[in-house]
C-alpha cells in the first residue's frame, strides 16, 4: 500500500520536475532567441558602420583633399628633384 | 395467412431500406475517401502552396554591391545602407497627407500622384538621409512604411567619374566599370519567409531562405594617388590654356597595367543626374582625334624596319613647302637636310612624308596595324572606339603622306598609349589592361628591339634642348616622348582654321620607362603647340608620380639640396628678385628652393643668361633655364 502511494508521488514528482524543467527550457530558449536576434541586429549595425566608415576613410584621405591642405593649411610643395633623395 | 405475409412484406422492406441507407452511407464514404485523396494526394502541391502562400510572405530584399578599390586598396566606389520611405497606398489616411508631404519635403499635390499611382505599394522617397526618415517615421502614419536600400558612394567624385560610371537607384550598373563589371559587383538578393496571422499581420521571426550575399569586390590596377595627380594636372593645363576639355592616360608599359585614367570636364558619378549623357562618356576610350605628329616614332619605325633607311640617314625637307600631288604640305619651321633623328626632335611633316612614299603605303599601314591603332584593345568598357585608318586600298601618295604625319587618321588616347608602350617595351606589344588581378596580357614582339631602342633614343632628343618637346622633361629625370598638334575637323569635313588638339605621348624614365603618359588637350587658345600646351601637363605628371613611385632622379647635377637647411628668411631679396643674372648657381638654387620653380643649368660660373627674362611669372614647379660663364 504504502509502496503505491510512493510510486504515485515519485511519478507525479517526476512529471512536476519534468514539466518546470521544460517551462524553463522554453524559457532559456525564448531568452537565447533574443539574445540571438539582438547580435544579430548588433552584427548587422556594426557592418553598415563598417560600410560607412570605410567611406568616409576614403573620402577624408582623398588625395585631393590632402593635397589641398599640404599646401594651404601646412604650407607643403611638391619636392624639387634635389630633394628627393630615397623616395 | 395475410398478416403473416404482411410481416414477411414488412421485414423484406425494412431490410431493403437498411441496404438502401448502408448503400448510400458506403457511397457517401467512397465519395469522401475519393475526394481526401484528391486533395490530400491529387491536389496537394497546388493547395499546400496556396496555404503557404495565406501563411508565408516572402520578402526580397537587396545586397549590396561589393567594393571597387585602388590596387592598393582604397576604396572607389562602395555601397551604404540608406533608408527608403514606402506606402501601401490605400492604407494611408487622407487626414495625414499634408503633414506626411511636410514630413518629405515635397508638395502635398507630388505625395498625391505618387500615392495615386498604385492601390499597393509604393516608393514616397528613396535614398534619403536617416535624419528625414526619422522624422516621417515619428508620425506613425497607417500604411507608411521604412525599407533599407543600398546607395553607393564614390569617394573621388569627378577625378575618376568616367571610368567607374554609375549605379542607376535600382542598383544596376548604367555606366563605366559599375556597368562593365556589373555581374561580378551585383550581390545574389536574399529571400525572407515571414509567417502571417489569420489577419495578415506579419508574426515575429521568420527565417531566411537564402541569404543575401554581398557582391564580389573589384581591385582595379588604377593607382588613386596617381589618378589624383594626372586630374590635377590636366585641370591646370586647361585652365591655363582656357581649353575645351582633355583627357590624360597613364600606363605601365612592364604589364600594361592603365594606372591612371582622367578626362576634363570631371563628371560626378554621386550625382549623374546634374550631368548630361554626353558628359559621362570616357572620352580616352570612346572619342577619337588626329594624332598629328604623335604618330611619326611609328613611320619611322617602319623606315627602319624597311631595312632602306638607318637613323643617320638624311633627308631635304625642302624649306618648308613640298608637292604631294595636288596637296602642298607645311612644315612650322623651315628645315634644310635632316636625318632621321633630327626629323623626329624637329618634328618635319615634309621629311616624314618623303619617308612614309619612299617605303611605300602596305609597310606603314601594316606597322600601325600591328601597334594596335586599328582595333579595340579589348580593355573589358564598353564603348571603346576602334580609331580610324582609312582601308588600304585608299591611300594614294596624298593620303601616305599625311597619315604617316597623323594626319587621315584618327585613334583614341588609350591606343597612342598602347602604341607608346611597344616603343617603350623594346618593340614588345602588351593590350592594356584594367584590372590588378588580371594576367597581363601576352606580350608579342611587333618591331626588333633595335628599332625600338634607336626610336627611344630620337624620342629622347625630341625632348632636348633643341627639340619641340623640351618643356615635357622635369628636372632629373630622362624622357622620351613626341608632341603633336593636330587641326580638328570640321562639321563638313575639312579642317577648322581655329580648332586645334594639342597632344603629348611620351615616357619616362627613357632608359627604364615606368610610365607611359598620354595628355591630349582638346581646342586650347593661347597656343596651339603640343609643346607649350601638353608637355608641361605630362612634366608635371611625371615629376609628381615618378618620386611617389620610388624613382629617384638621376643627379646630374652638384646634389644641393643641402643648401634647404641654411636659413632663407632674413634675405629679402628672395622673395622679389626678378633676375638670376649676375649670381652664382648656390644663390640660384637657393631662390629656386624658396619659390618652387625648377632649375636647370648649363656651364659653371656666374648666370650671365637665364630663359625666361622674367622670373615675375613663374609659378611653383615651372622651369627656369641658366646659362653660366665663367
Amino acid at each position: 500500500m504504502i509502496s503505491r502511494k510512493l510510486s504515485t508521488a515519485l511519478v507525479l514528482g517526476s512529471v512536476a520536475l519534468l514539466a518546470t524543467a521544460q517551462v524553463w527550457l522554453s524559457h532559456i530558449r525564448y531568452e537565447l532567441s533574443l539574445e540571438t536576434s539582438r547580435i544579430q541586429k548588433e552584427q548587422s549595425e556594426l557592418k553598415r558602420e563598417m560600410h560607412q566608415l570605410n567611406l568616409e576613410l576614403a573620402s577624408l584621405t582623398r588625395p585631393e583633399r590632402l593635397r589641398k591642405i599640404a599646401q594651404t593649411e601646412l604650407g607643403m610643395a611638391p619636392p624639387l628633384p634635389m630633394q628627393v633623395i630615397r623616395p | 395467412m395475410s398478416r403473416y405475409a404482411t410481416n414477411a412484406q414488412e421485414k423484406v422492406f425494412i431490410r431493403r431500406r437498411l441496404e438502401a441507407v448502408a448503400g448510400l452511407v458506403a457511397v457517401g464514404f467512397l465519395l469522401l475517401t475519393i475526394r481526401a485523396i484528391d486533395l490530400h494526394y491529387l491536389q496537394a502541391d497546388e493547395l499546400q502552396a496556396m496555404a503557404d502562400k495565406q501563411h508565408f510572405r516572402q520578402f526580397e530584399t537587396a545586397a549590396p554591391r561589393g567594393p571597387i578599390l585602388d590596387t592598393h586598396g582604397r576604396t572607389l566606389s562602395e555601397s551604404i545602407e540608406v533608408p527608403s520611405i514606402a506606402a501601401i497606398a490605400r492604407e494611408v489616411p487622407e487626414a495625414d497627407i499634408a503633414k506626411l508631404a511636410d514630413a518629405l519635403g515635397i508638395s502635398e499635390k507630388r505625395l498625391v500622384k505618387k500615392l495615386n499611382r498604385n492601390k499597393g505599394f509604393v516608393w514616397l522617397a528613396r535614398q534619403i538621409s536617416p535624419a528625414t526618415a526619422e522624422k516621417v517615421m515619428a508620425l506613425h502614419i497607417d500604411g507608411v512604411r521604412q525599407e533599407t536600400e543600398w546607395r553607393r558612394y564614390h569617394p573621388l567624385g569627378p577625378e575618376i567619374g568616367h571610368l567607374l560610371g554609375f549605379v542607376g537607384i535600382d542598383g544596376d550598373g548604367l555606366e563605366g566599370v559599375e556597368r562593365n563589371f556589373n555581374a561580378t559587383l551585383a550581390g545574389t538578393p536574399g529571400i525572407r519567409l515571414v509567417q502571417r496571422d489569420a489577419r495578415g499581420h506579419s508574426l515575429p521571426g521568420g527565417s531566411w531562405l537564402k541569404d543575401p550575399t554581398m557582391g564580389r569586390t573589384i581591385r582595379l590596377s588604377l593607382d588613386s594617388t596617381i589618378q589624383s595627380i594626372a586630374y590635377a594636372a590636366l585641370a591646370d593645363g586647361i585652365r591655363q590654356q582656357n581649353a575645351k576639355g582633355g583627357s590624360v592616360v597613364v600606363m605601365r608599359p612592364k604589364d600594361g597595367a592603365i594606372v591612371a585614367m582622367a578626362n576634363w570636364p570631371g563628371f560626378n558619378p554621386n550625382s549623374f543626374g546634374n550631368h548630361k549623357p554626353g558628359e559621362w562618356r570616357n572620352r580616352v576610350i570612346t572619342d577619337v582625334f588626329e594624332p598629328g605628329s604623335t604618330l611619326k616614332p611609328f613611320a619611322i619605325a617602319a623606315a627602319l624596319d624597311s631595312g632602306k633607311w638607318k637613323p643617320e640617314s638624311r633627308v631635304f625637307c625642302e624649306n618648308g613647302k613640298y608637292q604631294v600631288g595636288s596637296h602642298t604640305i607645311h612644315d612650322d619651321h623651315q628645315e634644310g637636310w635632316l636625318d632621321l633623328t633630327g626629323l623626329i626632335s624637329r618634328s618635319s611633316n615634309i621629311g616624314i612624308a618623303k619617308v612614309a612614299l619612299d617605303i611605300g603605303s602596305e609597310r606603314l599601314y601594316n606597322m600601325l596595324a600591328e601597334v594596335g591603332f586599328e582595333r579595340r584593345s579589348g580593355i573589358g568598357l564598353s564603348g571603346e572606339s576602334p580609331g580610324i585608318i582609312p582601308p588600304i586600298g585608299r591611300w594614294g601618295a596624298v593620303e601616305t603622306a599625311n597619315i604617316a604625319f597623323g594626319q587621315g587618321i584618327a585613334v583614341t588616347p588609350l591606343q597612342l598609349a598602347t602604341a607608346f608602350c611597344v616603343l617603350a617595351n623594346g618593340g614588345n606589344y602588351v593590350a592594356p589592361k584594367l584590372l590588378a588581378e588580371q594576367e597581363p596580357g601576352k606580350m608579342h614582339r611587333v618591331m626588333p628591339e633595335k628599332t625600338a631602342r634607336t626610336i627611344t633614343a630620337m624620342l629622347e632628343a625630341a625632348t632636348g634642348p633643341n627639340g619641340t618637346g623640351s618643356n615635357a622633361v622635369p628636372a632629373g629625370y630622362r624622357v622620351a616622348g613626341k608632341t603633336g598638334t593636330a587641326q580638328k575637323p570640321s562639321s563638313d569635313g575639312s579642317y577648322a582654321d581655329d580648332k586645334f588638339t594639342a597632344v603629348f605621348a611620351g615616357f619616362a624614365p627613357a632608359d627604364n620607362p615606368e610610365l607611359v603618359v598620354i595628355v591630349v588637350i582638346d581646342e586650347p587658345q593661347k597656343s596651339i603647340y603640343g609643346g607649350q600646351v601638353a608637355a608641361p601637363v605630362f612634366r608635371n605628371i611625371v615629376a609628381t608620380a615618378l618620386p611617389y613611385l620610388g624613382i629617384s632622379p638621376s643627379q646630374t647635377e652638384t646634389p644641393q639640396w643641402q643648401l634647404l637647411n641654411t636659413s632663407l628668411s632674413d634675405n629679402s631679396d628672395i622673395a622679389s628678385r626678378n633676375s638670376l643674372i649676375r649670381l652664382s648657381l648656390r644663390e640660384a638654387r637657393k631662390i629656386a628652393s624658396a619659390r618652387g620653380f625648377q632649375l636647370r643649368t648649363h656651364g659653371t660660373g656666374w648666370i650671365s643668361r637665364q630663359e625666361p627674362h622674367s622670373l615675375d611669372s613663374i609659378v611653383s614647379g615651372e622651369m627656369v633655364e641658366v646659362w653660366l660663364d665663367e
